[in-house]
């Protein structure tokens, strides 16, 4: 997904376009640019990095322009595979969102003509088949190339003579954003709202021209057409949120299609990175937050499909631990690849001889180039500060990475392998039946909404997700939380059991199970308030105040879906106190200072 | 012009395929059967959708969003509690505040096409409805017509004995005052639009347009198999994904990023397998059958005129045909079925069905070497030992040791 916004009108078009970029920023962030018409020449510019990465002051004051947002799917982002792009002579500026299948061979045809090309990406072709077929007449130039174009589409550009706005659409959004003496062209509505509510669709195969008075349509057979004026009655917010109440909230609805996205093709060739290339005896994870728990998981993960021993580092800890002579596999989790502290234990690691990885979900990001190797986790942009999806991806990538390692050692036999490769393509199902039950797991957070402290117990691999339960729900639902391994409690914590601190108890039927029983017993012996997230179990029914069983897994698995349903309860007791859940205050999504 | 699709229904006559997903979200040539209704309105220029949700809302809504990538705006309404029987009225009425100018409702649960659509625009009225012929009209509204063919004399549900085989599509344009006699046909607690239609029939005409367009109807579980059959014929030929040497695919086949087509298999067309599969080596996939994400056909199995949902696991050696396999069903070696003509045993009696190989429904397990004969309905969570012979439908969660 890419976002375009275009203006043509009286007012500053930088401002109006980059204000709009902003507003498309849902549909990907990782580089951006705009083009603005000057005197009889296109001012361009574009950055990899986010919108705020534009640099408004530099732009010059004129009343036409167009800009791009951009999410590299395909080509890493970087400052040349930014949109908008130009003709070898700079008389034309486009964007685009969307595909072009047939790029290779209009751009080798290109290529012959003697072209230039600045950029690896698709959509550079356009214009510069435009500029071949350009003979005085834009409008039928770019008429000209659309017919040549298969793919998906939605292109806009200008040209250094004129004021207008050419734009074409095919199997990707487009809308025309209809003002007095200006309008506007964006893939959402949601660019357009703060200048008017009144727009017209276009339809696939529309070519548009809009100048700041006029709008012209051709429909896909060239013949003009009128295309309906609407008038948008929903705000800005909800339309980003596809009718869901919260980013947070659609985030961990798009998680079963995130975990397919992240296995795609990875099940029956995982060549992502080449392990074979690293002696590997021991791991350590480092990373922050939430990512941090990611590690946590990964090491039960390895230690138990790998055989291989395994640490677990803070990256903002590990960089002032002493060297030692040792030399682990080092992965490093960043969701944004700029976590500034674990960058700095990216280096670090390095500088102390260990081979290193990072998991990210943002393309060719800093950490990338601090590293040795780089899996990305393929789970979209994330717009909610608390992360959800791509915890999510992040330890379905530990898992492969896992059974890469064992195959690789000899310690799990192919049998197994593809046992738990079969399980992984179940996953996503079965964390849909997870959210088939939201309401269900709404009710449980009746009396949690009403907790000054809530412990969060688990056992095993199920530990760390205990830890990062808590996380959740101090993040967003300002509760204070603390997750702990369920033996534990008796050193300590019990001190601080009431009834009135409900203890979330996760218990799936892995060795520990019976120990988690006798915790549970303990706890509610208390009177403190259990609630038990795990496999179905008649015992628990009777000990626990409230319980969700989660869809029948391997043991191994159950993390993942254990914590769609603390993700769950913390949403809903944030959401009962009326939390700024998608901003929870002193909180950024990306953290880059130290 | 905007449109309402009515989409809050479980489809329970599809049990035990609609124990998750509803009716709507059933895959068909592996997609929801409700992206063909939304595709068809937005061909026809028409984006503005409101969508009635209520059974899974979820589902639908994470797999549609705003609309953005099907060229639509979609809003939802939520149908909270549905009425006892039937509430296609109730369903439309939730959506009455979006309603401002002439509207079109349309049923999710039906797979038609553009053209579908483009007869009711084309002719329309204040109050019209698209009506077409049916071999079996008792199932459905029944239309008797007057004024030469133009307009409604009478909509009868489901009558026992049917004085016509014109059926409604459920396809309908109405003016905002429609909300009016829906209040109306409320009170008297009758909650479905046939009821409202007859109402309006006492003051006005609704005009009928006859369309011989695509319109099909999945009533029973093996219905799917004609409906994806049929939706099959339009798929255009796009490879994606890693085929290996010496596979043979012929004919129109789509096959999804991230699949894997291993060495020796045989594919025909028309066929769709879905993204993330890993089929073969050595499968065999016969023409109309649809494989869904996540699958796994293992060596020397063979697939004809068959619906595999998502995430199915098919061990090496068996034959499947005829047959509708649920979401994240997992099957042994050596499973066999053969198909017949049947007498099934679905939701509300029996049904003498043609050519009918088994149903099983989402996440079953079947042992290896085991049989299942013609027409037996498996319901969801079942589990089956190796080795056994199935004659008869089991309910969802048997264990059959």
């Amino acid at each position: 997904m890419c976002g375009i916004v275009g203006y043509t009108g009286h007012k500053d078009a930088g401002k109006v376009i980059i204000s709009g970029l902003k507003r498309l920023e849902y549909r990907g962030y990782d580089s951006a640019g705009i083009a603005v018409k000057n005197e009889g020449s296109i001012y361009l510019q574009k950055k990899k990095g986010r919108i705020d990465q534009l640099d408004e002051t530099e732009v010059p004051k004129y009343d036409a322009g167009i800009g791009h947002t951009r999410w590299a799917t395909h080509g890493k982002p970087s400052d040349e595979n930014a949109h908008p792009f130009l003709d070898c002579d700079e008389n034309i500026a486009l964007v685009h969102n969307g595909i072009i299948d047939n790029f290779n061979s209009i751009k080798d045809e290109l290529l012959d003509k003697g072209h230039e090309f600045t950029s690896e990406t698709d959509s550079e072709v356009i214009v510069h088949l435009i500029e071949e077929n350009y003979h005085g007449d834009i409008l039928e130039a770019f008429k000209k190339t659309i017919e040549f174009i298969e793919g998906s589409y939605a292109v806009a550009l200008i040209h250094k003579d004129s004021n207008e706005l050419i734009v074409a659409r095919n199997e990707s959004p487009l809308v025309i954003g209809v003002g007095s003496g200006e309008n506007f062209v964006a893939s959402d509505v949601p660019a357009l709202l703060d200048h008017t509510k009144d727009v017209k669709y276009l339809l696939d195969g529309d070519i548009a021209r809009v100048t700041r008075n006029e709008i012209e349509i051709w429909d896909e057979k060239d013949e003009l057409v009128e295309r309906e004026t609407k008038r948008i009655d929903w705000d800005v917010e909800d339309a980003e949120k596809s009718g869901y109440e919260h980013y947070m909230l659609k985030e961990i609805f798009e998680q079963p299609k995130a975990i397919h996205e992240s296995i795609l093709g990875r099940l029956t060739s995982f060549d992502d990175v080449d392990l074979l290339k690293y002696d590997i005896d021991s791991v350590q994870f480092i990373a922050c937050g939430t990512s941090s728990h990611a590690g946590y998981v990964g090491r039960y993960i390895f230690e138990n499909l790998a055989e291989i021993p395994c640490t677990v580092e803070v990256s903002s800890e590990y960089r002032y631990t002493s060297p030692s002579d040792s030399t682990p596999f080092t992965i490093l989790f960043s969701q944004s690849g700029e976590t500034l502290d674990t960058i700095a234990a990216a280096r670090e690691a390095r500088k102390r001889g260990c081979n290193t990885l990072a998991v990210t979900n943002v393309m060719d990001s800093s950490i990338t180039r601090e590293v040795d190797e780089v899996v990305y986790t393929q789970a979209g942009p994330e717009i909610g500060v608390a992360a959800t999806k791509t915890f999510t991806t992040q330890v379905i990538i530990l898992y492969l990475l896992a059974i890469e390692l064992g195959l690789k050692k000899g310690v799990l036999s192919r049998d197994k392998a593809e046992e738990y490769k079969d399980e992984l393509r179940r996953l996503p199902r079965k964390v849909e039946r997870i959210l088939d039950d939201m309401d269900k797991i709404k009710d449980i957070t009746e009396r949690l909404s009403e907790s000054r402290d809530i412990f969060f117990v688990g056992r095993n691999i199920n530990y760390p997700v205990a830890l990062e339960g808590a996380l959740k729900l101090k993040e967003i639902a300002y509760i204070h939380a603390a997750g702990y391994p369920a033996g534990e409690l008796k050193h300590g914590p019990f001190a601080l059991l009431t009834e009135d601190t409900p203890v979330i108890a996760l218990a799936v039927k892995d060795h520990t199970f019976q120990k988690m029983l006798g915790n549970i017993g303990e706890i509610a012996a208390r009177n403190s308030p259990v609630i038990v997230v795990g496999d179905e179990d008649r015992e628990i029914k009777k000990l626990a105040d409230d319980f969700y069983f989660i869809p029948e897994t391997t043991p191994i698995f159950s993390p993942l879906l254990v914590n769609v349903v603390l993700q769950l309860i913390a949403y809903y007791t944030a959401y009962r106190l009326d939390r700024d859940i998608d901003k929870p205050r002193n909180l950024a999504k990306s953290v880059t200072v130290e | 012009m905007k449109a309402v699709i009515l989409a809050a229904g479980e489809g329970t006559r599809l049990r035990p395929f609609t124990a998750t997903e509803p009716k709507v979200m059933i895959p068909v040539a592996n997609r929801p059967i409700l992206q063909y209704v939304v595709e068809s309105l937005v061909k026809n220029g028409i984006d503005e959708i409101v969508m009635v949700v209520g059974y899974r809302r979820q589902r639908i809504m994470s797999y549609f969003g705003d609309g953005d990538d099907f060229g639509a705006d979609i809003e939802y309404v939520i149908q909270r509690k549905q009425p006892p029987s039937g509430g296609t009225a109730h369903a439309l009425y939730q959506a009455k505040d979006k309603i401002e100018d002439e509207f079109l409702v349309l049923p999710g649960d039906n797979v038609i096409s553009k053209e579908t659509v483009s007869d009711l625009l084309n002719n329309m009225d204040d109050y019209s409805l698209l009506i077409t012929k049916s071999e079996t009209p008792s199932k459905y509204g029944v239309v008797t017509l007057e004024k030469g063919g133009e307009e409604i004399r009478n909509l009868i549900e489901k009558p026992q004995r049917s004085p016509s085989h014109l059926i409604s599509t459920g396809i309908c344009s109405f003016p905002p005052e429609i909300f009016r006699y829906i209040e109306e046909t409320m009170k008297e607690d009758d909650y479905d639009i046939p009821s409202v239609i007859q109402k309006v029939l006492k003051d006005k005409s609704v005009r009928v347009i006859r369309t011989e367009e695509t319109w099909i109807d999945a009533v029973y579980p093996w219905d799917l198999l004609h409906v994806n059959s049929a939706a099959l014929g339009n798929v255009n030929k796009s490879i994606n994904g890693q085929i290996e040497e010496r596979v043979i695919i012929k004919g129109n086949v789509r096959i999804g990023k991230g699949t894997r087509i291993r060495g020796g298999s045989f594919i025909e067309g028309p066929a769709v397998i879905g993204e993330g599969c890993d089929i073969g080596p050595n499968a065999c996939i016969l023409p109309s059958s649809s494989i869904g994400d996540n699958t796994k056909v293992a060596p020397f199995t063979v697939i004809r005129n068959s619906v595999l949902m998502r995430g199915v696991l098919l061990e090496a050696n068996s034959t499947v045909e005829n047959s509708v396999i649920g979401e994240g069903v997992r099957i042994g070696t050596n499973f066999s079925t053969y198909s017949a003509d049947s007498r099934v045993d679905a939701e509300d009696g029996l049904h003498q069905v043609k050519k009918i190989g088994v149903m099983i429904a989402e996440d079953s397990i079947v042992g290896s070497g085991v049989t299942v004969e013609s027409g037996v309905i498996i319901g969801k969570d079942c589990e089956i030992k190796s080795g056994r012979t199935v004659r008869e439908n089991l309910e969802s969660g048997v264990k059959a040791v």
